[in-house]
């Protein structure tokens, strides 16, 4: 008790000393820890925004399908079984949209929204018996096909008969994954309209959603199901697949933010124990003070613990605050599951609680006689200085340097902490590259074509006929995609056959080399990892039962389906998969807009092909350019919190020869120079070893992701040496602006103060 | 009289420069309670080597130290750290207040590190900076101090928990004349209340205050001698000259 209101007093008049050190140790803390929270939070938004939803529309467990109205109190009555959603009426349709098909399913739903799995208007209203030509559509169909509420939504049904209704709300939902990876499209309907609509039971289908009281019973609910429904049900489908559907193939996203989360928390550490050591360095007088005055060794460490653990608590606590806070106004509530938080927070107190351990116990350890320790070290002319010296610089800049070495351990976390977050700095410009070059280049990512054309309600010929004359379309190739059972493998990958074996797609190879003739193909990373084989072994397939074998010849850059694809030429498929072909592939002239060139094909076939934009990867990952920025405002605060640290010790260390100095006829701008100079080349050093060490790991780093996530090695580009240059440039500007405050301060403090 | 401290045979032999270093050879020393002693010597003679081990700021090589008859030369670090707290107050010649607290944090504090209440701490200090005439300056930072005024604020420190033993360590050699005058007379009136004192000087002046001064040299002490105390109120020039 004594000793607690003892240390408290101490702890409270040293954190008034130096408020604003304590307050940026506080911030750079809050920051890593918010930073770390947002990643999380954003990674589990984007790449798995199912548990949201699940829990905003208070999503159903498990779907049946089933061709007459099921009996819902056999379904109800199934143990485990809370509440149902449905049955609704659901019919088939295709939604033609500027020359563009895609398939729906016309739910008929009440006008009152249900209580299980309610969908979520986004925008506009939900369905109203007084507008019954209105339609709600879900929203990844709405954004895929560009409707916005008042819209007019063509469609044409099984019989043949086209229909108009109106887009009048657009809604989220748990019920199925995202269009166009999960078809058909969800459009919501009133009953009575769907009668109008289709008026035939016979061409539709009835949806029931089953709220389970336990997730974890969905597996055996779902078998159960399977057996009440026996004839009736056409398939069934389980919150399982929602999720799987929606999850991005984003573990590019994933590992950058957890390697930037991590390496950001250990230069935040880094930079605690820098904060934490430098102070005790500086208090070394006063903790023997204390030890003389009946302070035990372990109270001292315990205090400094105390003192400098805080300071790191409260950061953490502000940044959970913060970090939370951010992901509730960007996202509205925050679908982060408590153990993440709880991970993070807890993760960070650890690693705060180490980095101040060292510095405290060091300190604990400090003699209780004050004058012997308290001098700093006179080093001698450290190597550097003497070259300062060999070179004829001013003398400022020569006791600088002598200053900058004389602490070597100091120096070395002072240059470190600085390199650190340099080095993450650039290996996420490395990154932007990495996308700026994917939108640059497409064909670097197997994307030379920028239009993939499929011919509609037009023959071949005709199609060919349109393609071939538009004067932007370079090149089109004829193109099919199949799916093939891997053999051993319960799972069927792509098969994707663009041009001939003569007339070659260019797909980028990145190790071995392109296919020549029939029967040799290239393979992406994630496909030669699944099926276990190299290049130039021999793969068999099944392609719709009959056998596909080739021999894999080279490896490409795959950015689609985690690149368990094997892309070929046309010829080296069975004709019955290859004639007609099922698209067309078109490489267009330098310069030409995808878009123009749609609209023209478009409107001189009279809407009758279709014609789709290729996604760029980068687009996907739009996500990270924000993360990266974010990131880089946190490493830059901590690489702050290392100079001011870095500074502050440098004054404490030249309080008394400052006096020394002037004496000797120094002038206050060269008093400023020399503590400039030490801290300065601290600075600079570590600045440009962190970029030196991050342009060498960068592109290894992002290769080695890519090979992870199938895409292949060879997308990793190293950030430009311009951007770089302004990167260094800019954190040494920086850093010698926030050195020169205090430094400037102390040259002007008169001689006799103490 | 009661003896207060003790030392036998003590030796401190620094090794930590490489070559042994025999600060301190073989010191038999006695205190009784109330004595003031005033430890002189050249420089380089071990006198603070001496005082630093009789506060268990330093370990000693070889002998015994004992303390209101207990030994405490075997105590560990943190055996000496509770030891100081309630029986031993230190003043060194400098680095003696903790610069980030104030005057009345400094003087608080080892009341509250022996289990004083924040009251009584308050209290006590209140008594001794008045004492000192230091009231008004309770707020300031030690840096805003004389030399003399915070060398006062450490000698109340020391004293803050009415410690068995005052070391001090020649406090008034970084003093001018009038700023020493005031710290002696502070360290006479403690003395007076029967306050036990073992202070390091090299100047006769100062030690002339002591009842008893004894000289190191080499590290050993060469010469212990009590000095008659003075009585200015009561003795003529006569006896003094006499005496001589
Ligand atoms: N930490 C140390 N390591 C090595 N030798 C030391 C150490 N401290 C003191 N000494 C040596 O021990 C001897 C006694 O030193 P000490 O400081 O006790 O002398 P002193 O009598 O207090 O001198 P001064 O009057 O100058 O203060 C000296 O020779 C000194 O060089
Ligand atoms: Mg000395």
């Amino acid at each position: 008790m004594s000793t607690v209101r003892a240390g408290s007093r101490w702890i409270r008049a040293d954190l008034r000393a130096r408020r604003g050190q304590a307050l940026l140790t506080v911030l750079a803390v809050a920051g890593i820890v918010a930073a770390l929270l947002t990643a999380a939070t954003l990674l589990e938004e984007g790449t798995n925004p199912w548990r949201g939803l699940f829990a905003q529309t208070n999503g159903a467990h498990v779907w049946a399908h089933t061709r007459d109205q099921p009996e819902l109190g056999r379904l109800l009555a199934l143990d485990g079984v809370a509440r149902a959603a449905g049955p609704y009426r659901s019919a088939p349709v295709t939604v033609v949209q500027e020359g563009r098909k895609d398939p729906a399913a016309l739910r008929a739903v009440p006008a009152t929204p249900p209580e299980v799995s309610r969908p979520v208007i986004v925008e506009g209203q939900w369905l109203s018996t007084a507008q019954p030509d209105g339609v709600v559509v879900e929203r990844s169909f709405a954004r895929s096909l560009g409707l916005r509420p008042g819209e007019p939504l063509a469609m044409n049904t099984l019989s043949g008969a086209r229909r108009v209704l109106y887009v009048r709300g657009i809604a989220d939902t748990a019920d199925q994954g995202f269009y166009p990876e999960w078809t058909p499209g969800l459009v919501w309907v009133l009953p009575v309209t769907l009668d109008q609509v289709e008026p035939s039971l016979g061409r539709s289908e009835w949806v029931t959603g089953l709220r389970l009281k336990d997730e974890d019973a969905t597996q055996v609910v779902a078998q159960r199901v399977v057996v009440t429904l026996d004839e009736q049900l056409q398939r069934v489908h389980t919150w399982r697949e929602v999720r799987a559907a929606m999850e991005l193939d984003n573990r590019l996203l994933g590992t950058l933010l957890a390697l930037f989360g991590v390496v950001g928390l250990v230069a935040a550490a880094l930079a605690l124990a820098n904060a934490a050591g430098g102070r005790v360095l500086g208090q070394l007088r006063d903790l023997a003070t204390l030890k003389s005055l009946g302070f035990t060794r372990r109270q001292v460490a315990l205090l400094l613990i105390v003192e400098h653990g805080a300071l790191g608590l409260l950061g953490i606590g502000l940044g959970t605050v913060g970090g939370l806070g951010v992901t509730m106004a960007v996202f509205g509530s925050t679908s982060l599951a408590p153990l993440p938080v709880v991970a993070i927070a807890g993760g960070t107190a650890l690693v705060v609680l180490a980095a101040v351990g060292l510095p405290a116990w060091r300190g604990g350890r400090t003699p209780p006689i004050p004058a012997a320790p308290a001098a700093p070290p006179r080093g001698h002319l450290s190597r550097l200085a003497r070259l300062a010296l060999l070179v004829r610089l001013p003398p400022a800049l020569v006791l600088g340097t002598r200053d900058a070495f004389t602490r070597r351990l100091p120096a070395f976390l002072t240059v470190f902490g600085l390199a650190v977050p340099m080095m993450m700095i650039t290996i996420g410009l490395g990154v932007w590259a990495t996308l700026d070059n994917f939108l640059k280049n497409p064909a670097q990512v197997g994307q030379t074509a920028s239009l993939i054309v499929k011919k509609g309600k037009l023959t071949p010929a005709e199609a060919e006929l349109f393609v071939s004359r538009d004067p932007d379309v370079r090149h089109a190739y004829p193109g099919s995609t199949v799916n093939a059972l891997a053999p051993g493998e319960a799972r069927s990958v792509r098969v994707r056959a663009i041009g001939t074996s003569t007339e070659r797609y260019p797909f980028p190879v990145a190790e071995g080399r392109m296919y020549t003739r029939p029967g040799e193909a290239v393979a992406g990373q994630g496909l030669l990892d699944l099926l276990g084989v190299r290049i130039g072994d021999r793969v068999r397939l099944t392609v719709g039962g009959s056998p596909l074998i080739v021999r894999i010849v080279g490896r490409a850059v795959e950015p689609d389906l985690d690149g368990e694809v094997l892309s070929l030429g046309l010829d080296s498929l069975a004709a019955k998969d290859s004639v007609p072909p099922g698209f067309y592939a078109l490489h267009l002239r330098e310069g030409a807009d995808p878009d123009e060139v749609r609209a023209r094909l478009l409107a001189a076939s009279g809407e009758g092909l279709e014609v789709q934009r290729v996604v760029n990867p980068a687009e996907r990952l739009t996500i990270l350019r924000v993360v990266i920025v974010a990131l880089i405002a946190v490493l830059a605060l901590i690489g702050l919190a290392n100079l001011l640290t870095a500074s502050a010790l440098g004054l404490r260390d030249h309080a008394s020869d400052l006096a020394v100095l002037k004496a000797m006829g120094l002038t206050p701008r060269q008093v400023t120079a020399t503590l400039v100079t030490a801290t300065g080349l601290l600075v600079v050093l570590g600045v440009f070893l962190g970029t030196a060490l991050g342009a060498l790991f960068v592109r290894g780093l992002i290769d080695l992701q890519g090979h992870a996530s199938g895409v292949g090695a060879g997308i990793g580009r190293a950030p430009q040496p311009v951007t770089l240059g302004l990167a260094v440039l800019a954190a040494v500007g920086a850093a010698l602006a926030v050195a020169l405050i205090p430094a400037r301060r102390a040259a002007r403090v008169p001689v006799t103060a103490r | 009289m009661s003896v207060v401290l003790k030392a036998v045979n003590l030796v401190k032999v620094y090794t930590d420069s490489g070559v042994p270093v025999h600060a301190v050879r073989g010191v038999d020393l006695e205190i009784e309670a109330g004595e003031f002693v005033a430890i002189m010597g050249p420089s380089g003679s071990g006198k603070s080597t001496l005082i630093h081990m009789l506060g268990g700021l330093d370990a000693r090589t070889s002998g015994e130290i004992w303390l209101d008859g207990r030994r405490v030369d075997t105590l560990s670090e943190s055996g000496w750290a509770l030891l100081r707290r309630r029986k031993v107050g230190f003043v060194f010649q400098n680095f003696n207040l903790v610069a980030n607290m104030t005057v009345a944090d400094n003087v608080e504090l080892p009341a509250l590190l022996a289990g004083a209440s924040p009251r009584e701490a308050r209290e006590r200090r209140e008594d001794l900076l008045a004492r000192l005439n230091l009231t008004e300056r309770a707020d300031a930072p030690p840096g805003q101090l004389s030399g003399g005024e915070q060398q006062r604020v450490a000698l109340a420190r020391a004293l803050a928990n009415r410690p068995s033993l005052l070391l001090a360590d020649e406090p008034t050699g970084n003093l001018d004349s009038r700023n020493t005058r005031d710290v002696l007379r502070l360290l006479g009136e403690v003395h007076r209340d029967g306050q036990t004192i073992v202070m390091v000087t090299h100047d006769a002046r100062v030690a002339a205050l002591a009842d008893r001064v004894v000289s190191l040299l080499d590290g050993e002490i060469v010469d212990d001698g009590r000095i008659p105390r003075r009585r200015p109120a009561t003795g003529t020039a006569g006896e003094v000259i006499d005496l001589r």
